[in-house]
């Protein structure tokens, strides 16, 4: 068996992790020929991410046969921390069953792979009525405004524009982004929607990655689950579904 | 009272919230017996209502699954049926320990010694007919399952851990594990600092789980021998036990010998007792078959007017209670998997 994947940098193994960790402990990671993939959910089952890492965003990418390999996030993030931005990453698993990590020209880690308890999670089926592609930096900036009243986004999409707005004890505030905007590239609305997120998840995966992503694309529907897509260089894509608040 | 193996179970520490979303089959009489021992007034007497009716064990209820409820846990309360025959011992020694308080609570209190009034007091407790009408009735208008069970209130609930209709198995009893709870949970309310019944000191509670596989292969045993330690510990079966032999002595004769019949020194003492009997009560004991439980909608108006206007509750102190757990509510995500289908 042949299985090694190779990053130029280290900020894909970095945001990959963050990501990760803010829903899990443990991660298992299916590596085949196409490249790496991850899906995992929160243990209270509120949220999931679904990434697919394709062996194109790889710098070299071997794997002749399909692998799965489950490690404690904690333990290897620490490691993927002892690497600097530009040091290169090369992840293989040896014959006693390690994870092999070499980080740069000189360093070596072998961790300890743990048994994955992981179930095949299947992703939620849904229908999005709105698509709302919002910048990153703009992104983080909403959910700090909201932050400021409630602990919850809600999102209502026109055609035209997209409001975010969040109400609590002390008051209420609204965002508007109107179509044309610099922050808001990109809108399409095929029914008008409106759905309420918890902002605790929401911070969590855009501070882990949207950092890294340039554009944030929202799709939703009336009370339905969220998806966010973050696109990020060199590692293709990360989903992040929420399922939405209970409305009384 | 009780079974006591402690020192043999492999404890571990956890708290409420990761039960949320999960089914805790609750052993009801239990939970209701330290309401009526530990929720009394100064003078140890329980709380009343207008009419003079007890009413410490819906105050326990209420608080404890406000609670839970505003976790997100899903706690279904299972109430004891008629006691196996073998239980009528313990039974009556209970009684006379309830007799003898009474006497001695009675006595403190005309002599004005409250403190110790409080203390024979909370071993008076007599749960009644009543009661566990209360309680079911309180149940009823929070949307909370209950079932009834047709013996043992543990056997049930233990087995509704194996068919993987409740995640765990919470009663301040080992017994529950002879039962074959599959995870047994003890402390399961808020971690906190604690009355102990009958001292005037506090300790620190915490919630803790115990996992029966686990134990079994920490100790090397079967479950049919896990239930012989038990009986030569004592149960509420057989409550004097064997002279001399506690949980370790126990656990080492049983891993020594295998069974009850190939222990030399006890066979004089075991004809006295019908262990194969105790044996069966935990190994096929009489259940409740539940095909199915079902969570109702929380009755906030009902569960306030019960409380305050027929049980004399403060309808302020309830309602806030009520309102912080419509906001608990109100703030949950729903899970994402009735969109996976």
């Amino acid at each position: 068996m042949v299985f090694s994947a190779k990053t130029s940098g280290s900020d894909e193994w970095k945001a990959v992790i963050s990501a990760i960790s803010t829903l899990v402990e443990e991660a298992t990671f299916e590596a085949t020929g196409e490249g790496i993939a991850f899906r995992g959910m929160d243990p209270s089952h509120v949220a999931l991410i679904d990434i697919a890492w394709p062996n194109s965003a790889f710098e070299k990418y071997e794997c002749d046969n399909d692998v799965k390999f489950g490690v404690r996030i904690d333990e290897f993030s620490k490691l993927i921390k002892r690497a600097d931005k530009k040091d290169s990453i090369e992840v293989s698993i040896s014959e006693e069953n390690l994870l092999l990590v070499t980080i740069g020209k000189n360093k070596k880690y072998k961790m300890r792979l743990i048994e994955s308890s992981a179930t095949d999670t299947p992703l939620p089926k849904i229908s999005y009525n709105a698509r709302i592609g919002v910048t990153s930096t703009e992104f983080d900036k909403i959910l700090g405004d909201i932050q400021v009243v409630s602990e919850y986004l809600s999102i209502s999409a026109t055609a035209s524009k997209a409001e975010f707005s969040g109400r609590g004890d002390s008051g209420e505030a609204v965002i508007t982004l109107e179509k044309g905007m610099v922050e808001m590239p990109e809108i399409g609305v095929k029914e008008e929607s409106t759905a309420t997120y918890s902002l605790e998840y929401l911070n969590s995966i855009v501070k882990a990655v949207g950092t890294v992503a340039g554009t944030v694309i929202c799709e939703y529907s009336t009370k339905m689950p969220l998806r966010l897509e973050f696109k990020v260089a060199n590692i293709g894509r990360i989903h992040f579904y929420l399922a939405p608040r209970v409305e009384s | 009272m009780g079974l006591d193996l402690k020192a043999l179970c492999n404890r571990e520490k956890t708290n409420l919230e990761s039960f949320s979303s999960k089914i805790v089959a609750i052993d009801a009489y239990n939970a209701i017996y330290q309401f009526l021992s530990i929720i009394r007034g100064p003078d140890g007497l329980s709380l009343t209502d207008s009419r003079g009716r007890i009413t410490s064990h819906i105050t326990g209820l209420f608080y404890r699954n406000v609670n839970f409820l505003s976790l997100g846990i899903k706690p279904v309360y299972v109430f004891d049926g008629k006691p196996p025959s073998l239980k009528s011992a313990e039974i009556e020694r209970r009684k006379q320990i309830k007799k003898d308080a009474t006497i001695k609570f009675e006595k403190a209190l005309t002599e004005g010694k409250y403190d110790e009034a409080k203390k024979y007091a909370q071993q008076t407790s007599i749960l009644k007919d009543d009661m566990v009408e209360d309680s079911k009735r309180l149940l009823g208008l929070f949307g909370i399952p209950y079932i009834q069970a047709p013996s043992e209130g543990e056997a049930t609930a233990a087995n509704l851990t194996i068919t993987g209709q409740a995640y765990a198995s919470a009663s301040q009893d080992f017994d529950s594990l002879l039962f074959g709870a599959k995870k047994l949970v003890r402390n399961f309310s808020n971690s906190g600092k604690r009355k102990l019944p009958n001292r005037n000191t506090t300790i620190e509670i915490e919630p803790e789980i115990i996992d029966l596989q686990k134990t079994l292969a920490d100790l090397g045993l079967t479950r049919e021998q896990l239930v012989d330690v038990g009986i030569l510990i004592g149960t509420d079966f057989n409550p004097n036990g064997f002279e001399r032999i506690g949980p370790k002595t126990a656990l080492k004769v049983i891993k020594e010998h295998g069974k009850l019949e190939a222990i030399p020194q006890i066979q004089e003492k075991l004809e006295e007792i019908d262990y194969n009997q105790i044996r069966q009560i935990f190994l096929q004991p009489k259940i409740a078959n539940v095909t199915e439980i079902k969570f109702g909608e929380i009755d906030f108006t009902g569960i306030v007017n019960y409380l305050s206007s027929e049980r004399s509750f403060s309808r302020e102190r309830v309602e806030t209670s009520i309102n912080r757990l419509k906001k608990s509510i109100e703030k949950k995500s729903h899970t994402l998997e009735q969109w996976f289908t």
